[in-house]
């Protein structure tokens, strides 16, 4: 295995990094620094547009040209850093705030810099207790030793960090979702436009970044654009950390330059498969996306190379998938996980969502009848492409991937009236 | 403008109009559910989707803003797919339960699923179960079967009223409307969720299994409530109203309705409804009743002179019917003696009278004596609906409590009970004693100056002076008037005369058509109906004649109507309800009521609008012309009515303009005593109405929690003796922080604690019920 120098994932090298003197003792804080005495904000904004860094919470809208879109018109600005990882398959924000906390924070603090926000958040999903607790003592140190609050390192800049833990909502992960929820109401999508950008937590100009993204921030600014291009392509330039799950021998969080080919993430970084088992497709970016398929293990891991091979990087959530897994399980499974998660404000994914999974389970429990699979692809074209948020069209991905890449063993679910792989799912519908 | 193509068709919109609305403008239909005007865009349903040329995608057209040279396909391949497949979702889980739905019949996913839905359905899986007949309060009940989680119901009480009482609960599948807390809806506008429900999810419990949509009529009307007169949908079955809906006016209002004119059509079949008449005591049939009346009148006429008959006109009526009486009056008796039934004694010029309209623009209201949410509720919305588009919105309430609430926050000037006039004249003087009006205004205030509840006396100036800027300097100020005190007509005449801008009144007082009964002839100024009560007492009326009006209940002070009506040598009562004190009546005749008879109320605006008929009157209740035709015909009078829409145009007689207003004596009332504050509100007094028994407050009156503390009546309240220096009453009171100490607000018209036996602004000793005996 091939493992060079980690930036984002120091703490794999570095044991207590969450501790602030650690944190420190390795070139922590030093990027705020540099960032307070080298750059005026705007110029800040234009390295990291110049950085190309991409947004790493799976939509890859370029940060830089993010934080350009907020209006400059005195009212005042938030940042939120969005935590509320919870796709199936992706874990990476958890071990970033869990074991190195201050890089968030410190990047955070250098984005605000950047985007002149005077107060941020963490929305943390509520199951990260661990990482809630790390970021309140990790904020509580910040605070301490004079990183937050007010004339920061004598500055001139003041920031207040917040952190909300939000109550398990998978939809309250899309930006203005988080926002709601932030804000005290129901998580459900907002109507867009306006965007965040606009008007976006209480209405004010808001940028919305994930974990990833913001931690990012201190390598870039102690190492510079340039250096941050030196990885990936032209494109998709820098680091990405891969969540690797599946009968892998030694799944974990991995980071990658970016472009580095899917076989090698697997077989390299995560020791290749268990028992030497062959794979049957890999979801790369988390359960919203399409699979990939055997034959395509040489992808690049790049937004516009997984792109191309008809799926998409995403989160970054790589699920591997080996050949003793029944697809209609998969298929089933994820879709269940879509079906509680809908929000219910829109009619196609709370309702297509739940006859879909209902019949997916019912076709791996033998019960299948000829033109199910019609139907789901019907039903997946009245789902895709008309539903409110992107919740809905994540739904399809692995689904109607699985339908194309795989008809034959949906196929024989049906013929056979049972799971040719042996597998059942118990059949399950919300009112059950 | 943007100019843009749908279905081949091309229009011109403003900037910012949504695709939907700008379909609805060239009648080109596009289905919605979640999409509402008034509540603005959601996204929700997903049914209006349209595809747009060189988008990749079709889009919702109520989400989607209109832009210059925009193509739009309503219809085609895709959009009728598209619709398809959402009314399919829609389906899926929605019971199939049509024949037993009271929606069944003029229901959108019954309407849209004939015409975009597919003609058969393919769901195979079992249907999700929720609540089905869940009552959110005691007049709606929740199917969260049937509903479509489009969202409309939560919105509007949580966004447009304000009043945060629906929520979404559960998610995905398993969304639900619920009520927050699971504690019953108790806004009293929660009943437009019915109308705005486009499936049979909330429905009315009233009107529940009462018919189906084809065995109705249903016609525009208007409700007799208040002086709003907002514009309903009145549903008739087999000769009873059982229904009524709020009627939205295109460019007007989004037919908002309050629940008491949402509910209160029951009066028409309660028991004790007249059904027939009663003489001297003794039940009659309407037709010997009118024999006999008849016969009065003419001898009457004939032994005392037309001018021994006296009129009054009040209730529900008509402009027609008000017209009808006074054309009776005079062309038949021949007197002028012709009055109208009021409770207060203030009068507004009509050309101080504002719109609804001014409401709309207005950067500042004043609540001049009353809470508009209280006396005239849908006022209330319409207030809300301008404070959502202009934030900056000033709201100031000057009353004996305070008059603002949360849903519509602004500053109060509490002042002593009954000095509301004075204090803002004192304003003025402040504010603009130079200006002549206010010269003349203020010539007997003096040095006078009040003292305002939670306002340090050497702040008062400054309090005053800033309420005299805003009164003077706004940009559109509209003045909601409760009309207690006829000395304000005064004060309105001189802010008008001072500002330069618009000003405009709107009267929140009853009787709720009485412009109607102005236009119609009959005199509104309350010292009219002082001058024919005086004739009364005097002996120079021997007969008098009392339409709808319920005297006793109604004129300010019982003491003195109750001795006019025994001066009187006969006094006859046509209306639908017995009046109260009837002892003092020796001919009570059924009439037809609201619903029955077809005809005009003109509201608070000054706007006349036609009421229809779906009902008929029961048993021998008869229309006012019935009784007045019969009449002239004993007085061998020829009386031909003519049933013309046009008005009769006659305006009250104008009177000086600006006048001093009396300056306030010293304030004397012990430490243990209050002052009587009364209030219209409009679920007490007026048409009676089982359904609405439990809104009707159950501890009306209100005193200061420190007064209640000391009265020992508890948070919920409890029962008062109020002594004044005639009479007594029992008060049920409960404590409302918004009424600071030393008075009782009460509101008129309550049969069980009638304040007019005790008058307004009366200094009273209160004692707990419970130390009568002891005493």
């Amino acid at each position: 295995m091939s493992q060079a120098r980690r930036y984002l994932l120091r703490n794999q090298d570095i044991p207590d990094i969450d501790r602030i003197e650690v944190y420190e003792a390795n070139q922590g804080y030093q990027a705020l620094r540099q960032a307070f005495n080298q750059y005026e904000p705007a110029a800040l904004v234009e390295m990291v547009k110049a950085s190309g860094l991409r947004g790493r919470g799976g939509a890859g809208f370029p940060t830089g040209v993010k934080w350009s879109f907020l209006p400059d018109d005195g009212r005042p600005r938030y940042l939120v850093v969005n935590s509320d990882e919870a796709e199936p398959g992706t874990f990476k924000d958890r071990e970033l705030i869990e074991h190195n906390p201050h890089q968030l924070i410190e990047g955070m603090i250098i984005s605000s810099y950047a985007t002149r926000a005077r107060e941020a958040y963490i929305y943390c999903r509520g199951e990260f207790r661990r990482g809630a607790e790390q970021l309140r003592r990790a904020v509580a140190e910040a605070y301490r030793h004079g990183y937050l609050g007010e004339n920061i390192l004598d500055s001139g800049f003041s920031l207040d960090i917040k952190i909300y833990r939000g109550a398990g909502a998978y939809i309250c992960g899309e930006e203005s979702a988080l926002l709601e929820s932030l804000e005290g109401e129901r998580g459900n999508p907002r109507l867009k436009p306006p965007f965040p950008a606009v008007a976006g937590l209480y209405g004010m100009p808001t940028v919305v970044n994930n974990v990833e993204t913001i931690c990012n921030l201190p390598p870039l600014v102690l190492n510079g654009a340039e250096w941050y291009r030196t990885m990936g392509t032209e494109k998709s330039p820098g680091l990405k950390i891969m969540s690797v799950s599946g009968p892998v021998n030694r799944p974990g969080n991995y980071e990658i330059p970016l472009a580095t080919r899917l076989r090698v993430l697997i077989d390299e970084y995560a020791g290749g498969m268990r028992d030497q088992r062959g794979i049957k497709a890999v979801i790369p970016g988390g359960s919203s996306v399409p699979v990939l398929t055997a034959d395509q293990l040489d992808t690049p891991l790049d937004y516009e190379s997984v792109l191309a091979a008809g799926s998409m990087l995403g989160s970054g959530g790589c699920i591997v998938i080996d050949e003793r897994t029944c697809m209609v399980g998969v298929a089933a499974r994820l879709l269940k996980f879509y079906r509680e998660e809908s929000c219910g404000k829109c009619t196609p994914c709370r309702e297509g969502t739940y006859w879909m999974t209902d019949v997916l389970n019912r076709i791996e429990a033998g019960e299948g009848k000829p033109g199910d699979l019609e139907l789901i692809a019907d039903m997946a074209d009245n789902i895709g492409g008309k539903v409110f948020c992107p919740l809905g069209d994540a739904a399809l991905g692995v689904v109607v991937s699985a339908m194309k890449h795989f008809a034959d063993e949906f196929e024989a679910h049906i013929k056979e009236h049972a799971c040719p792989m042996g597998a059942r799912l118990y059949y399950d519908t919300v009112n059950h | 403008m943007i100019r843009l193509t749908i279905d081949d068709q091309q229009i011109s919109v403003p900037e910012g109009t949504l695709v939907a609305d700008a379909a609805a403008k060239l009648g080109i239909e596009i289905p919605v559910y979640c999409y509402h005007q008034a509540l603005g865009p959601l996204g929700a349903c997903r049914i209006c989707l349209v595809q747009v040329e060189k988008m990749p995608k079709l889009v919702t057209a109520c989400t989607t803003a209109v832009q210059e040279g925009m193509v739009v396909h309503t219809r085609g391949a895709l959009v009728d797919k598209g619709r398809q497949g959402v009314l399919e979702f829609l389906l899926i889980n929605h019971p199939l339960d049509c024949p037993v739905c009271d929606k069944g019949g003029e229901c959108f996913l019954q309407d849209y699923a004939f015409s975009y839905g597919a003609s058969a359905g393919r769901y195979d899986e079992p249907k999700i179960h929720k609540l089905k007949d869940a009552p959110i309060n005691e007049f709606i009940i929740l199917d969260q079967e049937r509903c479509v989680l489009c969202q409309r119901c939560v919105r509007f009480m949580g966004e447009y009223v304000g009043e945060e009482q629906l929520m979404l609960e559960g998610r995905g599948v398993q969304t639900v409307v619920a009520t927050v807390d699971h504690q019953p809806v108790v806004s009293p506008f929660a009943g437009n969720v019915i109308d705005l429900c486009p499936v049979g999810a909330l429905l009315s419990r009233p009107y529940r299994y009462k018919a189906r949509p084809w065995n109705l009529e249903r016609v525009e009307s208007v409700c007799p409530h208040c002086p709003v007169g907002c514009t309903t949908l009145a549903t008739g079955r087999d000769g009873h109203v059982v229904r009524v809906e709020g009627r939205p006016e295109a460019d007007r209002h989004w037919g908002w309705l309050c629940d008491r004119g949402r509910f209160g059509y029951d009066f028409a079949y309660l028991p004790d409804r007249l059904l027939a008449a009663t003489v001297e005591g003794e039940e009659r049939s309407a037709a010997e009743a009118q024999r006999t009346v008849g016969g009065w009148i003419a001898q009457a006429v004939a032994s005392h002179g037309p001018e021994s008959v006296a009129i009054l006109v009040g209730g529900q009526h008509t402009v027609q019917e008000a017209n009808q009486i006074a054309r009776f009056a005079r062309e038949v008796i021949g007197t002028e003696r012709v009055a109208m039934v009021r409770s207060t004694r203030g009068y507004l010029p009509s050309a101080l009278n504002g719109t609804f309209e001014d409401i709309e623009r207005a950067d500042t209201v004043v609540y001049l004596g009353g809470d508009p949410y209280e006396s005239v509720p849908v006022v209330h919305l319409k207030l809300r609906d301008r404070y959502r588009q202009f934030p900056d919105l000033k709201v100031i309430g000057i009353g004996s409590w305070v008059l603002t609430r949360s849903t519509l926050p602004g500053q109060d000037v509490v002042v002593e009970p009954g000095q509301e006039v004075a204090v803002l004249a004192a304003a003025l003087k402040i504010a603009a004693g130079e200006q002549e009006a206010v010269k003349v205004l203020t010539a007997n205030l003096g040095d006078w100056r009040p003292s305002l509840t939670g306002v340090d006396p050497a702040a008062v100036e400054d309090r005053l002076r800033e309420l005299g800027q805003s009164l003077l300097g706004s940009e559109h100020l509209v003045l909601l008037w409760d009309g207690k005190d006829a000395e304000m007509e005064s004060v309105l005449h001189a802010i008008k005369t001072v500002r330069e801008e618009r000003s405009a009144v709107l009267p929140m007082f009853g009787p709720a058509n009485w412009r109607g009964f102005e236009q119609a002839g009959i005199d509104p100024h309350f010292d009219r109906l002082d001058s024919v009560l005086d004739d009364c007492i005097a002996g120079r009326v021997t007969t008098l004649l009392v339409f709808g009006g319920d005297l006793l209940r109604e004129y300010p002070d019982r003491r003195r109507a109750e001795e006019a009506l025994a001066a009187v040598e006969r006094v006859v009562q046509e209306g639908c309800f017995a009046p109260e004190g009837q002892e003092h009546y020796h001919a009570i005749v059924p009439g037809a009521g609201w619903g029955e008879v077809v005809g005009s109320y003109v509201n608070l605006e000054g706007r006349p609008q036609t009421a229809g008929a779906p009902a008929t009157p029961p048993g021998q209740a008869r229309p006012v012309r019935t009784y007045l035709l019969a009449w002239a015909h004993a007085l061998k009078k020829n009386l031909v009515f003519e049933d013309e829409g046009r008005l009769p145009g006659m305006a009250a007689a104008a009177r000086a303009a600006v006048a001093p207003v009396t300056r306030p004596g010293d304030l004397a009332r012990g430490d243990d005593e209050l002052v009587m504050v009364g209030n219209t509100e409009v679920m007490e007094g007026g048409l009676p109405s089982e359904y609405l028994a439990s809104r009707v407050a159950e501890y009306p009156g209100r005193v200061s929690p420190q007064d209640a503390l000391r009265l020992e009546i508890g948070q919920q309240g409890g029962r008062l003796v109020v002594e004044g220096s005639d009479d007594t009453i029992m008060v049920n009171a409960a404590p409302d922080p918004r009424v600071p100490g030393g008075r009782m607000v009460l509101p008129y018209g309550i049969q069980e604690s009638p304040l007019n036996r005790i008058g307004e602004g009366a200094t009273v000793k209160v004692y707990r019920r419970e130390e009568v005996g002891a005493r």
